[in-house]
């Protein structure tokens, strides 16, 4: 059980970056269990860095990730890419950014590849029926190549890759990123249509329209901070 | 008295004091612009005295290194004058390909295929048809020349690994065409007796071995000087472009291409007139220079001492030939003792022996970088490690003072105090309060807000921040419109005060 | 009759040289690695299934007398520790050239560098160790020829051709079909996605190098039918797989497959031809392949699958 109370994630004085590039400034930012957050913010103001610090794959960080109450985070200045596998495993599922999938497995396998625990491995082929049923269009294409699909359902993929397990906390990135409006429209219809027992979410995005009424908070990021969220003295 | 530790690189700088104002004089090389030495003429803001600074101080070490080997050499033994000549030979030779991986970026495993190639066609030409032996250098260049032409062709075509094996195959197929020769089979595919610069009867003698050592010092002297010529000059120029970014290379209409390919061409050239010299040390030439041992051995020697670079070829050489000519006792150890300093160095550094003080430094400023991001945000005070890089030191003072001032300030700003400039933006202030906005008032343009009426409206403001340059207008802050002056001075106070907590 | 001969000698080079080349090819396309050190597995797996076979020859003769049982016993005995050397080679590969340097600068060419000098301290150690001379395996498919259809067969190339077979249908197989497999070929196509499904980099490239060594040992104990083990036997399968692995397209398994049958028959159809001789085939090889890599600048692979670049 989570030690912290009911935050899934609490990051304090997260400070990240890429060699002598430093993106992230001292963030603070925490999720409780259950909620929907969209983190909106311009392109380059740190979202996508912000997701690939929680699964330690930016250059160098610093500062605390609590995951579920376990340290996933810490000082790092080597070796990025590392502890991933082992934080996914302590129940983080994260889509990154744009098709980072595998262009040469089929959907199924693809989808296979999400269910890493030994449960899920288990009943992959129910798991699989789920994410069709959250995904319509992908189960006629269940034995096609992936590099062969468009880019809806691709992102679709994706995104179906990380619901293959019974994660904690899901990071999806720029869900509607290079997608037509009523493609990105669906994709992040179904995010929603997802139960919420337990699980949180954060969808990074720019397109806050996308976002607003369904999210339960919004959190600004610029320049590598979190805005919106806190703030020492409110200006209106 | 106190000890004072000298820091920073100076004290291991090699600085000149001229008198006074005595210009810089530099003696240029004859025929060329070029200079021996690399001076750089500065003054120091310290001492307020003129100084002369080596900004290259690598001429000196291959000064020191070579002058000390030609100067040791008639001292040696007859053994170790063989080893420094076998060692001069193929330092030349890797230099030359280090000229092949390194500038042009051609992986080339050929080397020592167009050295035997060069060597055999000189040899032949001598042996066979009483060619003299000063024209074996010009035969061997030509073929040397023929096969890099050769060679070449699918260079450019192919990718590294691709071309390796490729090159690979090609010395295979030197090896079994010389076995297979119907002329050579009674020797085993060797040609001996070849005519030499050693005279006949200084064969093995003391005398001989001396000018054997001498020529294949001056064919590593060559060898470096042909380096330095096409690596540090306009094919190396453009081939460095191409390294960095080909597209790029291409679309500003630099022909690396053709630029690759002159360099595999010189080198190719390099490697033949080498190979000459090959046959008349030893006197005699074996299809082993083919051998995939030997090529293997001499990949050793670029990996340890770095790949690329002529010091790394030259000190890999040392290393390798000194454990494998110098240790004959120790049998096939040696070669076990070779590979393992290959292990040992790939897996530690990144770019052989002489990449370690780059990777060294890398590391360490690497390390500063990351150390100060995570700092400097603390408050803008500058870190003792970014001392060093500011000329003016008044600065890191004046930056300090402000950062204790704002932290000051910062503990000053209470709900109680912007409640009281909330009531009262103007007239008399609490102490605290006064120094908050007396620090506001002092601040830089850039920081500083102002407030701007609307234009045929009565008592409607809105706010503007100054750019800070000469000519930028200020920009709007936002659409808010304050209907009341006191309204409006509060709110840029709160501006202040939200940039203050901030910074 | 000559053809015959002539055939099966294609097929049992093809084998031996295709379980080299799909070792070489799977660890570059998996990890990224060029294994320069293949023919010190083959080489290193070699002695350790003489010394194995060696000790146990006495007693297993002992227990069961001579017969097809003892045979088939060694053949067993030899064939595991050639397989189980050439798997623990491989993971001490993967100790000194993966671990370290697997996400720093350079890897590629740091690797390979790593395995060749490995490559080349174990051809010393064993000739150091062992000296040069040439060692003997067990028969493990028994001596005799074997005619039907007018083809006549000696039973170790029979043997090595079925073996060979039977490994590589077994392990593409288990690529396709496993989950391990799934993560091997996850990781092949895009290592980030991979990491972030849970897939560790590091715990799926220690099967790989070890199944890839596993194979080399098993090409070993196959080859070592027909000619002998000696410290500098892992050179020549090491250039051929390697040559068959370029020529099929670096990280394609059906290229490799491919590329080994025209090798194989290549070098077969050049031995036979008089006037040629066995002196000609590596010449031939290399002429062949110099030919098809001007033609296609990067082998046959992208003729039959996606190959990683």
């Amino acid at each position: 059980m989570a030690r912290s109370g009911a935050d899934v994630l609490k990051i304090t004085g997260l400070t990240a970056g890429y060699g002598p590039l430093r993106v992230l400034h001292e963030i603070d930012f925490k999720v409780a269990e259950g909620e929907r957050v969209g983190l909106v913010g311009l392109n380059g103001h740190g979202k996508t860095t912000l997701f690939r610090a929680i699964s330690s794959l930016v250059g160098w960080q610093s500062g605390s990730i609590l995951l579920n109450g376990a340290e996933v985070g810490g000082a790092r200045s080597s070796g990025p890419g590392r502890r991933t596998p082992a934080i996914v495993r302590a129940g983080l599922a994260m889509t990154p950014q744009g098709d980072a999938i595998f262009p040469g497995l089929t959907v199924a396998q693809h989808l296979d590849c999400g269910a890493y625990t030994p449960k899920a491995w288990k009943d992959r082929k129910a798991r699989r029926d789920m994410v069709f049923d959250i995904f319509p269009p992908l189960r006629k294409l269940e034995h096609a190549l992936v590099g062969r699909l468009s880019g809806g359902e691709r992102r679709m993929v994706s995104v179906g890759r990380a619901l293959m397990v019974e994660a904690r906390l899901y990071l999806i990135d720029e869900p509607s990123l290079g997608l037509a409006p009523k493609i990105s429209a669906s994709v992040i219809e179904a995010l929603f249509a997802l139960p919420q027992d337990g699980r949180a979410l954060v969808i990074a995005e720019q397109n806050v329209a996308l976002l607003s009424g369904r999210v339960d908070r919004m959190v600004g990021m610029h320049a590598g901070r979190i805005r919106g969220d806190v703030g020492h003295v409110s200006l209106h | 008295m106190t000890k004072f530790y000298e820091i920073g690189q100076r004290p291991s700088e090699i600085i000149l004091h001229p008198d006074g104002d005595a210009p810089l004089h530099r003696r240029r090389l004859p025929f060329t612009r070029r200079h021996l030495l690399k001076w750089r003429s500065r003054t120091n803001p310290k001492s307020l005295q003129q100084e002369r600074m080596l900004a290259d101080k690598r001429p000196l070490w291959w000064a020191l290194g070579l002058g000390a080997l030609a100067i040791t050499a008639p001292f040696l033994t007859n053994a170790s004058l063989t080893i420094a000549a076998i060692f001069c030979m193929f330092a030349a030779i890797n230099v030359l390909w280090t000229l092949v991986i390194g500038t042009a970026g051609i992986f080339s495993l050929a080397t020592l295929a167009i050295v035997g190639i060069g060597a055999y066609a000189s040899a032949g030409l001598n042996v066979y048809l009483g060619l003299p032996w000063p024209l074996m250098f010009v035969a061997g260049g030509v073929a040397g020349l023929i096969v890099g032409g050769f060679l070449a062709l699918p260079s450019t075509r192919l990718d590294g690994l691709y071309y390796a094996l490729l090159t690979m195959g090609f010395a295979e197929i030197c090896r079994v065409f010389v076995q297979q020769l119907k002329a050579l089979t009674a020797a085993n595919g060797a040609i001996n007796n070849v005519g030499s610069f050693i005279p006949e009867d200084w064969q093995l003698q003391r005398p001989g071995l001396l000018l054997g050592f001498a020529g294949a010092f001056v064919i590593l002297l060559l060898a470096l000087l042909i380096f330095r010529i096409v690596n540090s000059e306009r094919l190396g120029m453009l081939l460095q472009t191409a390294r960095e970014d080909e597209a790029f290379a291409e679309a500003t209409g630099i022909d690396y291409r053709r630029a690759r390919l002159m360099v595999f061409l010189i080198s190719s050239t390099g490697l033949g007139v080498i190979g000459a010299f090959y046959a008349q040390f030893y006197g005699s030439i074996s299809p082993s220079i083919f051998s995939l041992d030997q090529l293997m051995l001499l990949f050793a020697m670029i990996v340890i001492g770095g790949l690329g670079r002529s010091e790394g070829a030259v000190i890999g050489t040392a290393i390798v030939v000194l454990i494998d000519k110098g240790l004959l006792g120790l049998g096939p150890l040696r070669i076990l003792l070779v590979a393992a300093i290959m292990l040992a160095v790939t897996l530690f550094a990144h770019n052989g022996l002489v990449g370690i003080r780059e990777q060294f430094r890398g590391w360490r400023n690497r390390k500063k970088s990351e150390a100060r991001a995570r700092r400097t945000e603390k408050g803008g005070e500058v870190m003792p490690e970014e001392a060093i890089e500011f000329a003016d030191k008044q600065e890191i003072y004046y930056r300090r003072f402000q950062k204790r001032l704002r932290d000051r300030l910062k503990a000053l700003i209470t709900p109680e105090l912007i409640e009281e400039h909330r009531l009262r933006p103007l007239g008399q202030h609490s102490d605290a309060l006064n120094r908050v906005l007396n620090h506001f008032r002092r601040g830089e343009v850039a920081d500083k807000y102002a407030i701007m009426r609307q234009p045929d409206q009565f008592h409607a403001y809105k706010i503007v921040a100054f750019s800070g340059v000469r000519g930028a207008p200020p920009r709007l802050v936002d659409d808010k419109i304050y209907d009341d002056i006191n309204q409006a001075y509060h709110a840029v106070f709160l501006l202040r005060v939200n940039d203050l907590m901030e910074s | 009759m000559d053809i015959s001969v002539t055939l099966i000698n294609g097929l049992n080079l093809a084998a031996i040289y295709g379980l080299m080349a799909i070792g070489i090819s799977l660890l570059w396309s998996s990890v990224g690695m060029i294994n320069m050190a293949h023919g010190a597995t083959f080489a290193a797996s070699g002695y350790a299934a003489w010394l194995v076979a060696d000790a146990t020859k006495a007693l297993v003769l002992a227990a069961f007398g001579k017969g097809l049982l003892t045979t088939s016993l060694m053949a067993g005995i030899t064939l595991t520790a050639g397989a189980g050397f050439g798997a623990l080679f491989g993971a001490l590969i993967y100790l000194l050239a993966f671990l370290p340097i697997h996400d720093k600068p350079n890897f590629p060419v740091r690797s390979l560098i790593v395995t060749l000098a490995i490559n080349l301290a174990t051809v010393q150690g064993l000739l150091w160790y062992f000296g040069p001379k040439q060692k003997n395996l067990p028969k493990i498919f028994g001596t005799g020829k074997l005619e039907f259809l007018g083809l006549s067969a000696r039973y170790d190339q029979i043997g090595a051709i079925l073996a060979t077979a039977v490994i590589l249908g077994l392990t593409l197989f288990w690529l396709k079909t496993s989950r391990k497999g799934l993560e091997i070929r996850a990781m092949m196509q895009n290592p980030e996605g991979a990491v972030l499904s849970g897939i560790s980099v590091r715990w799926t490239a220690l099967p790989v190098t070890m199944l890839t060594g596993a194979l080399a040992g098993l090409a070993a104990i196959l080859l070592s039918q027909t000619i002998f083990v000696s410290p500098t036997s892992g050179t020549m399968p090491l250039i051929k797989g390697l040559t068959i692995a370029l020529l099929g397209g670096l990280g394609s398994v059906p290229g490799a497959v491919a590329g080994a049958i025209i090798i194989g028959f290549l070098e077969a159809i050049v031995g036979a031809i008089p006037f040629l001789g066995q002196r000609y085939v590596l010449f031939a090889t290399f002429l062949f392949i110099i030919i098809v890599l001007i033609i296609r600048p990067r082998g046959l692979g992208g003729l039959l699958d996606e190959a990683r670049k």
